[in-house]
């Protein structure tokens, strides 16, 4: 089992190549890795639970971690208490910590 | 033992969110207590630019100490601060043919100038890499 992090920061509404992301992280699910997904900048737009994206939310429902970065959130007015399920809060700290323990970080 | 982490970065100044949030992670990586080496690259290689000046802001009546404009230069001086406060090393080089394309040859003590077997030779030695790439 490998340990995978994206940092997302690109999002479906304007970034057609998302969801191909998306499948990505989803299909390294499916074979067994580790997969965390941190959501920063317009990558944290989709979370917002009002939000209509069955792309991302198939990626919520994968089993994989889910990350919003807190200072994306606020800066577009978004409370964690308005994120979708299975979607946790953090900061560049998850990214950090993740390059330190060895895993693939790939940027998105 | 402490960690030595590579960033690759390609955004100009005051143009990406990008920018913001990689210099967040270069602020993360030292309080997680790591050794830092960028290479900047394209037009990442302002980011280090000497003559970038603040500026004030006429519209909303600000002078340019009221308007406290950013500057990545400054950042990244504040970045060598730290870094040597935590007796941590923070190494800058940026692409020289990028650097001449671009006339951004005075940079701030701290950078250097390099080329792309310095990258090679960066992501070689670090515990990990990552590479932040414009679209």
């Amino acid at each position: 089992m490998s340990h995978f992090l994206f940092v997302q920061s690109q999002d479906p509404f304007t970034d057609a190549r998302a969801a191909r992301q998306y499948e990505l992280a989803i299909d390294l699910k499916k074979r067994g890795n580790d997969v965390t997904v941190v959501l920063v900048q317009n990558g944290v737009v989709p979370a917002r639970s009002q939000a209509v994206c069955p792309a991302f939310d198939e990626l919520a429902a994968s089993g994989l971690t889910l990350i919003a970065d807190s200072f994306s959130l606020e800066q577009r007015d978004i409370a964690s208490q308005q994120l979708k399920a299975n979607i946790s809060t953090g900061s560049m700290d998850d990214v950090i910590d993740a390059m330190l323990a060895g895993h693939k970080v790939i940027w998105n | 033992m402490t960690k030595t982490l590579t960033f690759a970065f390609m955004d100009p100044p005051f143009e990406s969110e990008r920018t913001v949030t990689f210099f967040r992670l270069l602020d993360a990586a030292l309080e997680r207590r790591a050794n830092v080496r960028i290479f900047a690259y394209e037009g990442a290689v302002a980011l280090a630019f000497a003559r970038q000046a603040a500026h004030g802001n006429a519209v909303h009546g600000r002078n340019t100490d009221e308007e406290a404009h950013p500057l990545t230069k400054d950042w990244i001086a504040a970045l060598q601060r730290k870094a040597e406060s935590y007796g941590l090393t923070f190494e800058w080089i940026n692409c020289g043919l990028c650097v001449d394309e671009r006339g951004v040859n005075e940079v701030i003590d701290g950078c250097g100038r390099g080329g792309p077997p310095d990258l090679w030779r960066y992501a070689s030695n670090a515990f990990n890499t990552l590479t932040i790439g414009t679209r």
